[in-house]
């Protein structure tokens, strides 16, 4: 009798010590690891982005039966040497097998090795750089789309739609000014480009070069610039001086908010192309971005867009994958899948760049909308 | 052509005042305290965002904006001098007061950048603009430049038909005589210092419309402003005018006909053989 119950309460014990395991395991959030230029705008703006879609994720009761994403974010400075350390950190401390995040391109690619001997899925967000998808690890997956991507769909939008007598070029003098101006001279030849001009990185008076401009007789005026207050300026001088051509092009994912609030009246008409605007008509993308906005105020742009894919896709593969550590099984899901985000159907290629449809883009009464 | 070279004269002409404006200040303080201001840029910085918040957020009109932008800028000159420029004069180092103004210049951009973040503005200033022919000037550049030439014209009448410009060229000739004789050399020293920021104050009110407001744009502008204070003379200020709308127009018709940065290499090759052959400036200095 004594034995009996002593058996009843040994099982009873390894009963209570299995189903409190389970309830641990199920209760146990799904840590995912971000580095981010937390210190600056844009870093901080991206971390607000993704933090909205772990919440909506957890809203609706998480995943995996139940468990709760948890976002770990540590600063990497915009820096290859903090971007790696902040990585390290996510690994050891943090246990995370899903590491996404940066602005810069170098940061992701100080980063990818490390990722790759972990064996952990990398999800950079904004680089651009065609290197960060050309290594051949197949855990790599790139939001953001590349400068080669760009200058494709820009090129054809230029020559059919746009269809230059002239072209006059303005960039800044950086990698981002020149590469659009070879593309552009090699798209289009020598005999159809204008005046070319580039201003360094400090500038602040573009009157004498939108003159140049001007004079050259020019019918389509490209601008290459990468820092908002001096292309806005620029398109603000060409204004100033009377020069009106048929079409102000801006480079690829230049045209955003805070160009059209800088160049103000002088912004009316610019085109680009882009991955993403807030205005597009889909059922998740005005979700995001009335939530977006009832929580900070401001609408999301396209790196807030990218940064709340970013946790929404993984989550999604992870339920998909029915795991939050076999980055094999995850991996292979994201491949084969196609995903919905706020800018419409993403899939990945085999490099892990994701594709999805690029668009023109132009200012309506101080609106940004696509074509 | 001919209207596209005229355009760029006219182009030249206003962003050279842009730089005299700036250089003016800067230039003002070497002459008088024999040191270089590296904190002038923030000075200016001070004027921009003064009149971005008066303008946008107080909704003062622009035009009554920058007096007042220039006078927080000549205050925070006036606290400059006080702190971080007054009690390191006396010392054998000029270094000291170098560094110190080095300091002053993070710690302004700093707290502006803590204050304000990093986000671009812009305001509009005098609206409208002057067109004749095919050349258009607008009305925020006409301003420019005629509050520049009175700008001038007020310092070179006050540093030569004044007391305390009599006093000004004396201490800059020499501190110490100018106090065996009687005059107060550390007043003159802070009059000069506040007068200086005010006017660094009044370049970033007049510019900050034609460049828009970034906390970066004094340190964009200040490598310019020691160029033209070197080449017009250490301390000359109108050396530094007429230095400073050279350098604007010969970068504007340059533009034509090489690229920018070429030109601006050229410019900057001329500091050098300016510093060898003439390294009292072009011009020589006015005291």
């Amino acid at each position: 009798m004594r034995i009996k119950v002593k058996k009843i309460a040994a099982i009873g014990a390894a009963l209570t010590m299995a189903l409190s395991m389970a309830t641990s395991a199920a209760a146990q959030n799904i840590k995912l690891g971000m580095t981010m230029p937390t210190k600056t705008l844009l870093g901080k703006q991206a971390v607000q982005a993704a933090e909205l879609a772990v919440e909506m994720i957890n809203a609706k009761g998480g995943i995996l039966n139940g468990r709760k994403i948890e976002l770990v974010v540590y600063d990497d400075g915009n820096s290859p040497v903090e971007g790696v350390a902040a990585s390290q950190r996510l690994l050891d401390r943090d246990k995370v097998k899903v590491i996404m995040g940066q602005i810069s391109s170098t940061v992701a690619l100080a980063v990818l090795p490390l990722a790759k001997v972990e064996d952990v899925i990398f999800m950079p967000i904004i680089p651009k750089h065609n290197g960060v998808t050309a290594t051949g690890y197949d855990k790599v997956f790139r939001l953001n789309s590349t400068v080669a991507m760009d200058g494709a769909v820009f090129n054809d939008y230029v020559a059919t739609q746009i269809n230059p007598t002239k072209i006059t070029f303005i960039g800044e003098n950086s990698d981002f000014g020149r590469l659009l101006e070879t593309s552009l001279s090699t798209a289009f030849g020598k005999s159809k480009m204008g005046f070319v001009g580039f201003y360094d990185l400090k500038q602040a008076d573009f009157n004498s070069l939108v003159t140049d401009a001007r004079s050259s007789g020019a019918d389509t005026l490209v601008v290459g610039g990468a820092i908002v207050e001096q292309y806005a300026n620029l398109v603000r001088a060409a204004r100033e001086i009377g020069f009106r051509p048929r079409a102000t092009v801006m480079g690829a994912g230049t045209l955003n908010r805070r160009f059209v609030e800088l160049a103000g009246p002088a912004s009316e008409g610019a085109v680009s192309v882009d991955i993403y605007v807030p205005t597009l008509d889909t059922p998740l993308n005005r979700d995001f971005v009335t939530r977006y906005k009832a929580k900070f105020g401001v609408d999301p742009e396209k790196i807030e867009a990218l940064a709340f894919e970013a946790p929404w896709i993984i989550a999604q593969a992870m339920e998909r994958a029915g795991t939050a550590t076999d980055t094999k099984r995850i991996a292979d899901v994201l491949h084969s899948n196609s995903w919905e985000a706020p800018r419409g159907t993403v899939t990945f290629d085999k490099t892990g760049q994701a594709l999805s449809k690029s668009f023109v883009v132009h200012v309506k009464d101080g609106q940004i909308l696509r074509n | 052509m001919s209207d596209g070279l005229l355009q760029q004269l006219v182009n030249g002409l206003s962003a050279g005042m842009g730089y005299a404006l700036v250089a003016m200040g800067l230039t003002l303080i070497f002459g008088v305290l024999h040191v270089i201001n590296f904190a002038h840029g923030e000075l200016y910085l001070v004027g921009g965002l003064g009149t971005v918040l008066l303008v946008s957020h107080l909704g003062v009109p622009y035009m009554a904006a920058v007096p007042i932008a220039a006078i927080l800028a000549a205050t925070a000159g006036w606290l400059m001098s006080q702190i971080a420029v007054r009690p390191l004069l006396g010392r054998r180092d000029p270094s000291a007061v170098m560094l110190s103004t080095y300091a002053v210049s993070l710690l302004i951009l700093q707290t502006v950048l803590w204050a304000w973040g990093t986000a671009p503005f812009r305001i509009a200033g005098v609206e409208g603009s002057l067109e004749i022919g095919a050349l258009i000037i607008s009305h925020q550049r006409l301003t420019l430049i005629g509050v520049g030439l009175a700008m001038l014209l007020f310092i070179e009448w006050l540093l030569r038909r004044t007391r305390y410009g009599r006093e000004v060229r004396a201490v800059a000739q020499d501190a110490f005589a100018a106090h065996a004789i009687g005059i107060d050399v550390s007043r003159v020293r802070t009059m000069a210092f506040v007068l200086s920021a005010g006017m660094a104050g009044v370049a970033g009110a007049l510019l900050v419309p034609i460049t828009l407001f970034s906390p970066l744009m004094g340190q964009n502008v200040i490598i310019k402003a020691f160029v033209v204070v070197v080449l017009g003379g250490m301390g000359s200020v109108s050396g530094a005018v007429l230095l400073g709308i050279v350098l604007g127009l010969l970068e504007a018709l340059l533009g034509s006909v090489m690229t920018s940065g070429f030109a601006s290499a050229l410019i900057y090759s001329l500091l050098i053989v300016a510093l060898l052959f003439r390294p009292q400036g072009l011009l020589k200095t006015v005291r």
